[in-house]
């Protein structure tokens, strides 16, 4: 047993010896930072999102192409509009197919190959002096407007100043209000880190750290903590952030204050009932990155609170071969009763048995269902594939009743249902493709969807015709809403604006406002819903 | 105690091996189909003696030849999929359809142009409130004895229920209607009849629960846990709202943090003086020992098919993969009874579970989640009786002064009329909000007399004093039948509800 807990404390210091000493340790090997970046598999995009750096750090990405397609990895000038820059080379494909993708662009600053499938490539540069986002992009057609990220070119904050340290004794629970307690010993800490570096004291004590913090400009800052036992600190005076009682050190807290450019006083209080002791705390601004000001930081500290919430799972794809395939769970932007449907040729879509509406449609891959299908099953999985459309609002029904149709159509309510709706089931055809039935005010409403073209081909033309089947009589003043948000019409065809471009062709269609409308009542309704070439 | 049959276990005089659970009862292992992971949810049969299977990955599958003496004559065809969690299959004798009762509906399915898979998928009851959290789970039974179908809903995680009826029991009539039948439930796991048809289901530890349970499912009763009971305002035909349990028992979560006003946390017993809807768990499956997570719930209505447990009911468990034993009597009015560990061993946490006409147990399940002693990522297995008698305590009733036991087989008088042979304990669980509890108020009481019945396979026991809320954990190692072996499983654990007047 005294073995046992040795060998532990002795494996700690080392851990914390090895974070204490990164830098220098990588500075004999000329201090490079390794990342690694890889590209999902059939899901167009790459693993990572966001990649973090100092400004003129020695950086080497390695860059792994999981994917069964074609991928590179292009990194341009901060503020570059890659998806423009991407769509570009349509313009002269037989000129681009030469350059094997590559935009012929000057904002581009550093790219790898176009990988085929597998393959791996290292990029090894100098991070640029000037702070910013430098946006990356897949450049392949049709890829760059999910595969891309930000390259954060961002400095460390500074430190705290004139750091003192007041020690109290006392067997407590909670924190106690130190202001009302004689102080035993009192110091200053040379290294204006925060550290508990007692060996007289291992357990009932309390230090209260004061110094000071440079905002360097007015604006919002995130403060972070942790501690065994308990923490808070305040900055002027008021509570930012609090983890009282008894408890180990791994959980961090994190909050938001706004400061004024200038010094603040920072006040950092913590207590130790027994056992492990640490402390922990850092900030982060809009012009630097997380920046600890303690010596000690738990596990992942760089992701702040987030640290330990991050479940990854290896992609379960339900595959759409030869007819349409149902994934009915929690599809993020078509709510809690969603029925996803893939349809051959890369046309999938997302149909609410609340709203009793068509929620998404998409091109590419269907779903994921690796969220749903590992753990507990819980969370709101988005399609896999890319293009996604959500033509109306969020898990809102279609029909309405109201005297002008610019109305403003009922929002989604998570925990209530829409009223005058009936959720009927749906029947699935020779070849498995759905009918959906419901009733609305007593009516009985079926629809039905036909995929032609292919969306997960540039060019490919996908397009979908959706068909509503009203039987009986809709009271007056009935609408159908077949879109929101601005649309312009163009030789017939409702072509959405500020947004990525789709449209949609409906005979009587007209817009209201912000509202693509049609009068509901007895007969067929044909929608046809286009990407955009 | 422990330190006591480990003893006994090291000196028994025995020369063979002392029996094992799989002498009486053995588990087959089938394969499945390789291109999904059947975690199975739910288990039902058909008439011509095929299963249909729902999964937890929201597939429904026909099995058949899982019934043969041959594990490889099983084979299996997908009848529907991309449904959202199957937690409950039931087979419509009356219009030969399919019921699946999955996240947010009970689902008819038909399979119209014979192909041998569903293509109508009717909306039975979609009647209650999803709102997204992974917690709101719906585990549906089969058709009881009226016609009507069962689901019981998990309430939005622990304490809280945002959305209708979470955390309630519902009933479904044929004509899809529904209607609020039981509040006040948690986190079920399993549903089931026993032989008389009654309804039971099986509830996690977690808040109000110190210890998973197995509840009866009165209609009009409240179940213990008073999250979802803002919900009798949509749900007339229960009459009014039940008062709440005491003020003193919310402590230690939820973000009341406040120090403990009043003293001791409640207990059943207190509490349901002053709640009359309130009804206690008919049996505690202890935390633990039992098990860790219940789930589908069993009856053995073989006729002896399934060995010497006819009628009494067999709990399954996700946690620990394994099936324990439940002999239930009614006393007062209230169910209660007792509970043995049965068969452990199986490869997954277990989740649906069906006897079929030849006494043969179906189950399976997966241990994502909450993880599983069996090891296996997901199961499908059998359980069937190897025709030898297991000696066990056979069942345990309560008695005015102690309990009266019966055996499987012909008792050695010697030892099972010596006190010494017996011990007990007994202990409850606060009644309280705080997540699970520890076993408390433990009494030692006197085991004062130990009578053989005529019958030569039972035994009076006197106990002092019996204790109304308690579970009375009795040890019986010491017993031996007429053969000289001990008892396969030599624990029981009786919740005992109410103290019979004789």
């Amino acid at each position: 047993m005294r073995f046992l807990l040795l060998f532990l404390l002795a494996a700690a210091a080392v851990t914390l010896n090895a974070a204490d000493k990164a830098p220098s340790a990588a500075a004999d090997l000329g201090s490079v930072k390794v990342i690694m970046l890889k590209t999902l598999t059939a899901q167009m995009k790459y693993d990572e999102n966001e990649i973090i750096v100092r400004p003129g750090e020695k950086v080497k990405i390695v860059f792994e192409n999981g994917d069964d397609l074609p991928h590179n990895l292009v990194f341009c000038q901060p503020g570059t509009d890659t998806m423009t820059m991407a769509m570009k080379q349509m313009e002269k494909p037989e000129e681009a197919l030469k350059r094997n993708w590559l935009p012929d662009d000057k904002r581009i600053l550093l790219h790898s190959k176009m990988l085929n499938p597998h393959e791996k490539e290292e990029l090894i540069f100098t991070a640029p002096e000037k702070p910013g986002d430098y946006p990356y992009v897949c450049t392949f057609p049709g890829h760059a407007l999910t595969m891309n990220g930000k390259l954060k070119v961002i400095p460390m904050g500074q430190g705290l100043k004139d750091l003192k340290f007041a020690l109290f004794l006392g067997n407590w629970k909670m924190l106690p209000d130190f202001s009302k307690l004689k102080p035993h010993r009192e110091g200053v800490v040379p290294n204006n880190l925060i550290d508990i570096k007692l060996d007289d004291y291992k357990n009932e004590f309390g230090v209260v750290f004061t110094g000071k913090i440079h905002a360097p400009r007015k604006g919002s800052y995130r403060f972070y903590i942790a501690g065994d036992d308990g923490v808070r600190l305040l900055i002027d005076g008021k509570k930012v952030v609090e983890y009282d009682g008894i408890h180990p050190a791994g959980t961090i807290k994190e909050e938001t204050v706004q400061l004024n450019e200038g010094d603040h006083e920072l006040r950092y209080e913590y207590f130790q009932a027994g056992g492990q002791i640490a402390v922990f705390a850092a900030w982060k601004g809009a012009n630097f990155d997380i920046t600890p000001l303690s010596s000690w930081r738990p596990a992942g500290w760089e992701k702040g609170a987030k640290a330990k919430k991050k479940a990854e799972y290896a992609p379960i794809p339900i595959v759409v071969a030869g007819e349409p395939v149902i994934y009915r769970n929690f599809i993020q932007g078509a709510g809690n009763r969603a029925i996803g449907v893939g349809y051959p040729g890369g046309i999938n879509i997302a149909w609410s048995a609340e709203s009793m509406n068509l929620a998404l449609l998409w091109k590419g891959a269907f779903m994921d269902a690796s969220l749903h299908w590992n753990s507990r099953g819980g969370g709101y999985q988005s399609p896999m594939g890319f293009d996604v459309l959500k033509p109306t609002g969020e898990v809102t029904p279609a029909f309405f009743i109201a005297e002008k149709p610019d109305a403003v159509w009922p929002v989604w309510d998570k925990t209530k249902r829409y009223e005058g709706f009936v959720w009927k089931g749906y029947t699935l055809d020779a070849k498995r493709s759905p009918t959906f039935r419901y009733t609305w005010q007593g009516v009985e409403i079926e629809e039905s969807f036909s995929a032609t073209g292919n969306g997960n081909k540039p060019g490919g033309n996908p397009t979908l015709i959706r068909s509503i089947k009203i039987t009986g009589s809709l009271p007056a003043n009935a609408w159908y809403r077949l879109g929101a948000g601005p649309f312009e019409k163009k030789e017939g065809r409702f072509v959405a604006k500020d947004r990525l471009p789709y449209s949609i062709i409906a005979e009587g269609a007209q817009m209201a406002g912000q509202n693509l409308v049609i009068p509901a009542k007895a007969g067929t309704l044909t929608i046809t819903y286009q990407w955009a070439q | 105690m422990k330190r006591f049959s480990l003893f006994f276990v090291l000196c028994s005089p025995l020369l063979a091996a002392d029996p094992v659970e799989s002498d009486f009862y053995k588990i087959t292992t089938f394969e499945t189909p390789k291109e999904t992971a059947l975690e199975v949810g739910s288990i039902d049969l058909l008439p011509d003696g095929r299963l249909i299977m729902g999964t937890r990955r929201g597939e429904i599958w026909t099995v058949s030849g899982a019934g043969s003496s041959d594990p490889s004559a099983v084979s299996y065809k997908l009848f529907a999929s991309g449904l959202h969690e199957v937690l409950g299959i039931a087979y419509n004798p009356k219009d030969k359809n399919i019921y699946a009762t999955t996240r947010y509906e009970v689902t008819r399915l038909q399979d119209v142009d014979g192909d041998g898979q569903a293509d109508v998928f009717d909306n039975v009851s979609d009647a209650w409130g999803v709102s997204g959290d992974y917690h709101e789970y719906a585990i549906g039974s089969r058709f009881d004895k009226a016609g009507d179908l069962w689901v019981t809903l998990c309430l939005t995680g622990s304490f809280s229920s945002v959305t209708p009826f979470r955390g309630w029991a519902l009933r479904i009539k044929p004509d899809g209607t529904m209607v609020p039948t039981c509040s006040g439930i948690r986190s079920p796991g399993g549903l089931g009849f026993d032989a008389e048809g009654e309804v039971y289901y099986a509830d996690n530890q977690g808040p109000w629960h110190g210890s998973c349970t197995l509840q009866h499912l009165v209609p009009g009763s409240f179940q213990g846990h008073p999250g979802g009971n803002e919900w009798y305002a949509l749900a007339p035909n229960m009459g009014p709202r039940p008062i709440d349990p005491s003020p003193e028992n919310y402590q230690g979560d939820n973000k009341r943090r406040e120090a403990r006003v009043g003293g001791d946390p409640g207990r059943m017993v207190k509490e349901r003086q002053r709640i009359k809807q309130l009804l206690p768990p008919a049996v505690y499956l202890v935390h633990g020992k039992i098990g860790n997570s219940a789930s589908a719930i069993i009856c053995d209505t073989s006729a002896g098919k399934f060995g010497p447990f006819m009628n009494q009911l067999f709990i399954a468990d996700q946690s620990h993969s394994n099936l324990s034993r439940v002999f239930l009597e009614t006393v007062n009015g209230i169910k209660q009874g007792v509970v043995f560990p049965f068969r452990l061993g199986f490869a997954s946490g277990l989740i649906g579970g069906r006897m079929d006409g030849e006494g043969r147990i179906f189950t399976g399940g997966s241990d994502r989640g909450w993880g599983a002693r069996g090891g296996k990522p997901y199961c499908f297995e059998k359980c069937e009786w190897t025709g030898k008698t297991p000696f066990e305590v056979h069942e345990m009733r309560a008695k005015a002064d102690g309990f009266e036991l019966t055996f499987t087989q012909p008792i050695d008088p010697k030892t099972a009329g010596d006190l010494k042979s017996y011990s007990m304990r007994e202990f409850t669980y606060a009644y309280r909000e705080a997540y699970g509890g520890d076993e408390i108020d433990e009494i030692l009481p006197s085991i004062t007399a130990a009578e053989l019945g005529a019958d030569g396979q039972s035994v009076r026991l006197k106990i002092s004093p019996l204790t109304q809320g308690h579970i009375h954990e009795l040890h019986f190692e010491g017993v031996r039948n007429t053969a000289g072996h001990p008892l396969l499983h030599t624990v029981g654990y009786y919740t005992l509800n109410e103290i019979p007047a004789k």
